[in-house]
């Protein structure tokens, strides 16, 4: 072997110019452009998160941005970031000496962004955002999944780049490009195994052809077959449902779903939140939901019977039968942009809100002596009412019941603050009333002593029983 | 306190509420026998069976007042089994309360266990153990919309009252005495309308009478307004985008905001869309109603065996778009436009 085939195929046939990373024209494009508007001086973002699969061509498209605009590249990868320190030291080459004329630029990759650790790697998130806010120098993050809860914040910030899975074809032409240059004998037959198998990635279709071009000097269809182990890859959650949607056989639906860490309850609210994204027809969106309704059942049956053998068919009907359901073939493989699980989202943004509705419901429950169900759905639509056109007698019932300010404010967004202000006056009056009968000496002394008389405070104590359960967690 | 009571104002449904079973007006025949448990201070488990706001709670507290006088909450545990229904409860706070000493003073403690057919079935297992083991010094009363849901060996150790639906004339009789007492100005069409809207519910008739007296006076317009404004819009909508838009995102939108920020469950919104369909303002088939309505029906069948509120709800609405289908292709077709 000669020295220059030591050098790994996926470094050797590297892309040294943009012109060369194969396809991602888009994403090519929006890089270049915010790449310009640094050189400019004026970058709307300060850094760009390129995402994508592996093997699409994220790092390589910032290495030969790198090379043909005469930057240097200084590259932090998943295992530099374990200490928050560590990054800013970074931080702190990249904010000095900027404007140094004609100083030789940087570009700044932290590569696999999503391998951080939101708790093991503590302040390094942090410590990145830190750092895009103090750089003088472009700022490129990379990562598998951008979704990944943990990254919300650095999303924010970063102008989000995409990279699309590499097709068969595409990856076909580069390995024959490489047979060629190898002067290796490769079967077609072969080449479209390799292809298929990467599944877009790029970098392991390389890696697959140099282990069977490299051992055996010949890239047989019967070789890569055997010596070829079958890669288990994780996917990114849109991936995974992408998959599930656009199967045509049922075991591609089953595998997608394999290949991914949502528990099924998680992975089953992905599907419901895109399920009719692509499946436009409404035959095809209604069998889907079938299916997708009969999975939950059986998640159901799981939980209530202990019974976690039917998790199988659960798991079986939201991938398969789904991907079934879907025929249409004018939306089947129609490419659409998936969303993030709206229920999940909600779940969070709504807890306060959420808290503050159960807390009025066991306040109800309690007076009425009902179930907080009941509350909700029968009590409070008709408070709403109360609250939404006779703000006096709102504030009347607040008292009685010993409502919160933000409760009030729940029951009506037209006149919350008004009933909060006739709550109080009401309080004051009472107040003045209750003091009324007392001498002025002895009524100063309470005045002192609390705003309220304790005879009126311990009413209200009493009145307001499930919101002091609450107000005590 | 008087003072207080002229600026703080309750729920009517709780300040009319009776407090003794003498001011019991309904269920004559329940009344007189409770009132024989009380007078020979003894009695067995309890089942009261029924339709909702016919008294059941109302009659469970006042006995306990009957028994135990002002401070009966001393002596009586209440649980409503919706919000606390698992195994848990019964085997925390059920039991020890249940197995706790009697005080001097009183033949027993009862332990109160609202909409009980709302029990897990181990719950209802462990429940049943208890009533045997402390019978001497603890009595239940279970309260049950449905007693069949009440497992066969907790119904053969309870005394079962089956409470009736109230008769239209007593609802509105004490709708009027209530508004009497509040000086609310009534129309007899307007308790009337109140009647029909809360469909022999005590509790719920009472709730709208008082929406509508806050709205000026009881009269059929305020009442239905009430019912109008306190029925979230977004349930005719979501019904509409579906069905006459075919748009499956925005009745999914609609449904969310149901869900989240009204608080509503599954099957609220399951009976709030059952009414809607059966509303002549809803411009479509008979038969297509039908069809809904027995849909609506599987759908919160499957609710009810524990599945997941938006899955199953987004299911319905994938089949309301399906079946509007030939209703929106019959609009286009036509020039002139549809509502």
């Amino acid at each position: 072997m000669s020295q220059e085939r030591r050098i790994p195929w996926v470094v050797k046939y590297r892309p040294s110019r943009v012109a060369d990373v194969v396809n991602q024209e888009e994403a090519k494009k929006a890089f270049l452009n915010w790449l310009d508007s640094w050189l400019r001086g004026k970058p709307e973002r300060k850094a760009a998160l390129l995402y994508g699969p592996p093997g699409s061509g994220k790092t390589s498209l910032v290495e030969a941005a790198a090379r043909e605009y005469g930057l240097e590249l200084l590259e932090m990868n998943a295992s530099d970031y374990r200490r928050a320190s560590d990054i800013e030291r970074v931080a702190l080459v990249s904010s000095r000496g900027a404007s140094l004329v004609r100083a030789r630029g940087k570009i700044i990759l932290l590569d696999e962004v999503d391998g951080i650790s939101a708790t093991a790697d503590l302040g390094a998130l942090d410590a990145i955002v830190n750092l895009i806010n103090k750089t003088s120098y472009p700022v490129v993050l990379v990562a598998n999944d951008p979704w990944d809860p943990k990254l919300r914040e650095l999303r924010e910030v970063c102008l989000l780049i995409e990279f699309k899975r590499l097709t068969k074809t595409e990856i076909k032409k580069v390995l024959q490009n490489i047979c060629r240059n190898e002067k290796l004998d490769c079967e077609d037959e072969a080449l479209n195994f390799i292809a298929e198998r990467a599944e877009g990635d790029l970098r392991s279709a390389i890696n697959d052809i140099e282990a069977l071009g490299e051992g055996f000097g010949r890239v047989t269809y019967a070789l890569a077959r055997t010596v070829l182990g079958y890669r288990n890859r994780e996917l990114n959650s849109f991936e995974v449902v992408r998959r599930i949607l656009t199967a045509k056989y049922s075991w591609q639906a089953r595998i997608a779903a394999s290949q991914t860490d949502l528990a099924p309850d998680e992975l089953i609210q992905w599907i419901n939140e895109n399920v009719p994204r692509q499946a436009v027809d409404p035959e095809d969106l209604w069998r889907a939901f079938e299916s997708l309704s009969r999975a939950d059942i059986y998640m159901a049956r799981v939980v209530k019977s202990g019974n976690w053998d039917l998790l199988a068919y659960a798991s079986d009907m939201m991938t398969a039968g789904v991907a079934l359901a879907i025929t249409n073939p004018q939306y089947k493989f129609k490419w659409v942009k998936y969303g993030f699980p709206e229920k999940i989202r909600m779940l969070s943004k709504t807890r306060e809100v959420r808290q503050v509705r159960d807390d009025l419901a066991k306040v109800i429950a309690q007076h009425l002596k009902c179930s907080t169900s009941v509350a909700k759905s029968e009590v409070i639509p008709l408070l709403r009412v109360i609250f939404d056109n006779n703000p006096e007698y709102a504030a009347r019932l607040a008292l009685g019941l010993g409502l919160s300010d933000s409760m009030i404010k729940y029951l009506s967004e037209r006149n919350g603050d008004r009933v909060v202000k006739l709550v109080e006056d009401l309080r004051a009056q009472l107040r003045e009333a209750l003091l009324g009968g007392l001498e002025s000496p002895a009524r100063k002394e309470v005045e002192k002593v609390k705003p309220a008389t304790k005879k009126a405070e311990r009413r209200r104590a009493k009145s307001s029983e499930g919101l002091k359960g609450f107000l005590k967690k | 306190m008087s003072t207080r009571s002229v600026l703080a104002e309750l729920l009517w449904a709780e300040k009319y509420r009776p407090r003794s079973l003498r001011e019991m007006v309904n269920q004559e025949e329940i009344v007189k026998r409770l009132q024989v448990f009380v007078k020979e201070k003894n009695m067995p488990h309890l089942l009261f069976a029924g339709p909702p706001g016919t008294g059941k709670t109302t009659a469970a507290h006042a006995l306990a007042h009957d028994l135990y006088g002002e401070d009966y909450r001393l002596y009586m545990l209440e649980l409503n089994a919706s919000d606390e229904r698992g195994i848990d409860v019964i085997r925390t706070k059920v039991k020890e309360f249940a197995r706790s000493k009697l005080p001097a003073n009183v033949p027993f403690k009862i332990i109160l266990l609202d909409e009980a057919d709302n029990m897990t079935p181990d719950a209802q297992q462990a429940l049943r153990r208890l009533m045997e083991m402390y019978v001497d010094v603890t009595r239940f009363i279970l309260i049950a919309n449905y007693p069949s849901k009440i497992i066969e060996p907790i119904q053969s150790r309870c005394a079962v009252f089956r409470f009736t639906q109230l008769k239209k004339e007593d609802v509105i009789s004490r709708l009027k005495w209530i508004c009497n007492n509040e000086k609310v100005v009534c129309d007899d069409r307007g308790l009337e309308a109140v009647y029909e809207v809360s469909e022999g519910d005590m509790r719920k008739a009472i709730n709208i009478l008082q929406a509508a007296a806050a709205l000026g006076e009881v009269n059929v317009s305020n009442v239905y307004r009430v019912v109008g404004l306190a029925t979230p819009a977004e349930v005719r909508a979501l019904l509409k985008s579906a069905l006459f838009e075919g748009d499956f995102l925005k009745a999914r939108d609609n449904l969310r905001k149901l869900m989240v920020s009204y608080g509503l469950s599954g099957v609220d919104i399951i009976k709030q869309l059952h009414r809607e369909i059966f509303s002549s303002e809803i411009n479509m088939p008979e038969e297509m109603r039908v069809e809904i309505a027995d849909y609506l029906g599987e759908i919160q069948f499957r609710l009810v065996e524990g599945a997941d509120d938006e899955i199953q709800l987004s299911a319905l609405l994938a089949k309301l778009v399906l079946l509007g289908k030939p209703l929106r292709q019959q609009v286009q077709a036509k020039p002139t436009k549809v509502k």
